[in-house]
């Protein structure tokens, strides 16, 4: 058993809960049963694409921006938008194909 | 609501009032709404009484305030649900309620932004929620029932946006780059000083209702607070707020017919420029209250799995800031 990774296994378990029980619920069961498929979609993207790679030192960073130090810092704001869709690619599906 | 407090709220209620039906509605994690059925003389009343959870520390408006600002939209013509009623003695069901009449149509917003018919069709329901935006705006500081709200501070509103936001981020006290660069550029862009008026300030889809003609009620009264007309604008027209779809005044039409019906009922022109620099607050203020709701759960004080996935929500409203600053 060395080929089903996690991001897999959360995969065919989202896919249950979607075809198989999901239809079954109404209501507020239905409404957190469609909550936990979400979550379980985000665990199984984080499995799969690992986790994002931070600034370096955020704080600092965070405290130039707001001091004008970086003031139309093309090379930042590239940087900062990658890691914004780093970020979507695990958070939210139609973000990634979005944008 | 228990045997207790329903004779309590019977009692309070003027003698030609007799309590026909009452259930708790859904929602609301801090306040409480019942659907409340009364009859008088014969004839039917349908209300809902708003009160607070029992045993919260409540640290939203109170009840008083929240009808106060209810009777001042109502009194400028905007459509909300009618305040009727207020009670702050504690003695009748244990919490500060107030009443207000029960409005007819439905709210959710996915379903208002895929309907091409709810509200009377696209075009309508955008040129009232613009009207409605511009009677919301004719209320003004001076209003003495509305003196409890904290006065504007003497700059423009976006640099107060932009003070506070900053405020938020230093009590949360994570580093938070890309929302810095977002309020970075807000700093060095805001518009000068507009006059300042009542802003609802949570005015979005999801928050009115409609029946199929037309807006019922504009809900949600209680971030309301003195501001420049364009914030209002710009929550509704955020992309975050258009549930993805592409109608740019709130999921549900054409920008420009709701900047020209705000246009005629106010009088007043409205700047472009400034309606985009509240769409970046907008998403820069979605953010910091999602980062606020993930932290709750995170912390372990109050584990929710909603509020959990709201922290996911955060990275596409970065991406949009990223996409509308650099």
């Amino acid at each position: 058993m060395t080929d089903l990774d996690g991001a897999a296994l959360l995969d065919i378990a989202r896919q249950t809960l979607l075809a198989d029980i999901v239809p079954a619920l109404s209501g507020d069961a239905r409404f957190k049963a469609l909550m936990v498929a979400n979550a379980m979609a985000i665990a199984a993207r984080q499995a799969q694409y690992g986790a994002v790679a931070e600034p370096a030192d955020a704080a600092a960073l965070a405290a130039a921006i707001r001091a004008g130090l970086r003031d139309g810092d093309k090379d930042l704001a590239q940087t900062l938008l990658e890691l914004a869709r780093a970020r979507c690619r695990i958070s939210s599906k139609t973000a990634e194909k979005a944008g | 609501m228990d045997d207790a407090r329903r004779a309590g709220l019977a009692a309070w209620l003027p003698d030609s009032f007799s309590i026909v039906g009452m259930a708790l509605m859904s929602g609301g994690a801090i306040q409480q709404n019942w659907q409340l059925d009364v009859v008088a003389d014969g004839t039917p009343h349908a209300w809902v009484l708003r009160t607070d959870q029992p045993a919260t520390l409540s640290h939203s408006r109170p009840r008083a305030h929240e009808f106060a600002l209810l009777q001042e939209a109502f009194a400028a013509g905007v459509a909300v649900p009618e305040p009727l009623m207020l009670c702050t003695d504690l003695c009748v069901i244990g919490t500060p309620f107030f009443i207000m009449r029960r409005l007819d149509g439905i709210a959710a917003a996915h379903r208002i932004v895929r309907s091409e018919s709810l509200g009377g069709g696209r075009l309508a329901l955008v040129a009232e929620l613009g009207r409605a935006l511009a009677r919301i705006h004719t209320i003004r500081p001076a209003s003495a029932a509305l003196a409890f709200l904290s006065p504007h501070p003497n700059m423009p509103a976006g640099m107060r946006f932009v003070t506070e936001m900053r405020a938020h981020l230093d009590v949360a006290g994570v580093a938070q780059p890309i929302l810095e660069w977002g309020l970075r550029h807000l700093e060095r862009h805001a518009p000068a000083s507009a006059e300042i008026v009542l802003c609802h300030n949570d005015f979005r889809t999801g928050n009115y209702m409609v029946d199929q003609t037309g807006l019922t009620g504009v809900l949600d009264w209680e971030f309301a607070g003195w501001g420049d007309k364009h914030e209002d604008l710009g929550w509704l027209c955020a992309r975050c707020w258009r549930f993805g779809s592409p109608h740019e005044a709130g999921g549900v039409g054409p920008r420009a017919a709701l900047y020209a019906a705000y246009e005629d009922a106010s009088g007043q022109r409205v700047d472009d420029d400034a309606v985009r620099f509240w769409e970046i607050a907008a998403t820069i203020r979605w953010a910091v209250i999602a980062l606020s709701q993930a932290r709750r759960h995170m912390s372990g004080t109050e584990p929710s799995l909603e509020l959990a996935l709201t922290g996911h929500i955060v990275p596409e409203l970065e991406r949009d800031i990223m996409l509308a600053t650099s």
